[in-house]
């Protein structure tokens, strides 16, 4: 058997542009590098943007948010309507978990929560048996016996972790979260295959609609470097998702800073998620973004 | 009962330090509680306290401010307080008042960010987007409204100005900073740091800590201005514990960045720019993006210079 050495990945890769297949080797799997990536199965993530889901006063119009949820997921399931589409992802009889995010200077919009738990009530399951929850879900009836989850939250840049997306929202579901931050995060991913969770994510969706792109303050929170982007990200693969994700924060920090600059942290929890746990796919040439609505300024 | 009564001050003190100490798992019996409390003043003008302090450690800070919290605990970080002063009609302000454990702990953090204008608060200050921060003596301050509509910044250095007055004992800056060489050296731009993540988020080099740093070894970064044309150069200098601590970093730095000069020790690398590190004594100095191979080794021998003098 051939021995993959370790591959320390330094800022000559990224100067080299030679960053993912170091990335892959470091992970010591196969690289799903240059050769392959044609061959794989492509993932498919929806990009819904609508210029007026928000407003000069940063409300967001619930209406809007809606019909861009329906229009999601009906281009990502291929189905007519946004009703079909729910039916193929929760039954009546699941008993269903929304993982959202309270960080409170970018949480999950509210009305978000909203269209997403309506559309599944209409799928028939009872209110009971529906549950928002971040913080408290290893408290929380539902999420402890749930059959389905959705996962929601908002992107933005992380102090420890490169990006905070769809993979690290799971962190919740652990007690002792701080023992995933070692190695930028990396880890992360192990989460998903822990029983409170593991096959049961039927959905995950990144809320685009502000994401900050910046981190600073006590907080790793600016105002000043939070962009109105007014889209969702929708997809049922969570490392394709973040690693879109993570690509838009880039390219948006390049926008608004004015030179091109890397996250301050390389999320390598993305690349590990798809390299080493196989949670997902992670690079770029394999995933296809569906767009639908405005695309002014989209950048990707 | 002329006894009881005498005691009963004393009694009272001991049951209600006993109920906030069950009540907060940051308090500690030293009473580090009580000299953070008596820095920051009940009211500031108009606003005043909401009365609803809140204490972290090590261990809690994660509860307040999630992974943010790695940056504290990179550096000796012991204790925060936070809080609240209200005023009516006005945005709450946010006063988080960190015991970073020593000056050169709270000097290093402050270093992590110094984008902004200096209202000249404390030992140093910057102040944008409605954050003020500063450090002075071993405390990191930051002062800030919470709410969409902040507070005004005439309110936020008037808060932070008071707190700032009242910690009285000021601190040194981290000695290994008086080993920059002066020529050039862009003073907002300096790290004080510990740790290889923080070397990252200023210059990324590595996802592994090829540079061996840690919790027993402190870096200075700083960013050199060279004349037109050449662009910017960085300065790192890392005091190791031990010479063969240092030496063993260098090797591996060499070795995982520069495997192509492993006599030299100095490699023009992708950009066109050259990088280059010499270890003296217990410390690693390296240069990057130097303009010619020239320029870099003038900023090290500087350096050597200065770390031989000091």
């Amino acid at each position: 058997m051939r021995m993959r050495m370790k591959r320390v990945i330094t800022r000559r890769d990224f100067l080299r542009g030679t960053v993912y297949a170091a990335m892959a080797g470091s992970a010591g799997f196969g690289a799903s590098g240059q050769a392959e990536a044609g061959a794989e199965e492509r993932v498919k993530v929806v990009l819904v943007r609508n210029e007026n889901v928000v407003d000069r006063e940063g409300r967001i119009n619930p209406e809007i948010i809606q019909q861009m949820l329906d229009q999601g997921i009906s281009t990502l399931l291929g189905e007519g309507n946004a009703a079909q589409a729910w039916r193929k992802l929760v039954k009546p009889d699941d008993i269903v978990g929304i993982k959202s995010n309270g960080w409170s200077p970018l949480p999950t919009p509210r009305e978000l929560e909203v269209a997403i738990e309506r559309r599944i009530r209409e799928t028939g399951v009872p209110k009971k048996n529906v549950s928002i929850d971040d913080r408290g879900v290893l408290n929380n009836r539902v999420f402890l016996s749930s059959t389905a989850l959705i996962n929601v939250r908002p992107l933005r840049t992380h102090y420890w972790s490169g990006i905070g997306g769809c993979i690290k929202n799971y962190i919740m579901f652990v007690s002792t979260p701080w023992l995933y931050h070692p190695d930028a995060c990396s880890p992360l991913a192990t989460i998903w295959s822990k029983p409170i969770v593991k096959g049961k994510t039927r959905l995950n969706i990144l809320s685009l609609l502000r994401t900050q792109f910046y981190g600073r303050g006590p907080h790793s929170f600016d105002r000043r470097f939070v962009s109105d982007y007014k889209g969702l990200l929708i997809g049922k693969d969570p490392v394709a998702l973040d690693a879109v994700g993570a690509k838009l924060l880039q390219l948006q920090r390049g926008v608004y800073l004015g030179e091109d600059r890397p996250l301050d942290t390389t999320p390598r929890h993305i690349f590990a998620a798809d390299e080493k746990y196989r949670l997902g796919v992670s690079d770029l040439r394999r995933i296809e973004v569906v767009k639908s609505g405005w695309m002014e300024g989209a950048l990707i | 009962m002329r006894f009881q009564k005498k005691y009963l001050p004393f009694l009272i003190l001991i049951v209600s330090s006993a109920l906030a100490m069950s009540e907060n798992p940051a308090f500690s019996a030293d009473g580090k509680t009580v000299g953070m409390k008596r820095l920051l003043p009940q009211k500031v003008g108009n606003y005043k306290s909401d009365g609803k302090d809140q204490f972290y450690d090590r261990q809690t800070a994660f509860r307040y401010m999630d992974g943010a919290a790695e940056l504290y605990r990179s550096y000796a970080f012991k204790l925060l307080m936070v809080r609240r002063y209200v005023k009516d009609g006005s945005p709450p302000i946010v006063v988080e008042l960190f015991d970073m454990g020593s000056p050169e702990d709270a000097f290093g953090v402050f270093s992590f960010e110094t984008e902004g204008e200096d209202p000249g608060v404390g030992q140093g200050s910057g102040y944008g987007g409605g954050l003020l921060r500063f450090w002075k003596g071993k405390y990191f301050v930051n002062v800030y409204g919470e709410q969409d509509k902040p507070p005004t910044r005439e309110d936020v250095l008037s808060v932070g100005g008071v707190v700032a007055q009242s910690i009285k004992k000021e601190g040194q800056r981290p000695r290994l900073l008086n080993h920059l060489p002066d020529k050039g050296l862009s003073a907002r731009s300096i790290r004080y740091f510990h740790d290889p993540h923080s070397l990252n988020h200023h210059y990324f080099l590595s996802h592994e800590n090829i540079l061996q740093l840690g919790e027993k070894t402190n870096a200075v970064l700083a960013v050199y201005s060279m004349p037109a044309a050449q662009g910017k150069t960085l300065l790192l200098v890392i005091e190791y514990p031990t010479r063969v601590r240092a030496d063993s970093a260098f090797l591996n730095f060499v070795k995982a960045y520069m495997p192509e000069a492993p006599l030299t020790k100095a490699a023009r690398i992708e950009n066109g720019k050259w990088t280059m590190a010499q270890v003296y004594q217990k410390h690693v100095i390296v240069v990057f993006d130097a303009f010619s191979q020239k320029s870099g080794e003038a900023l090290i021998g500087t350096t050597r210079q200065r770390l031989r003098e000091k």
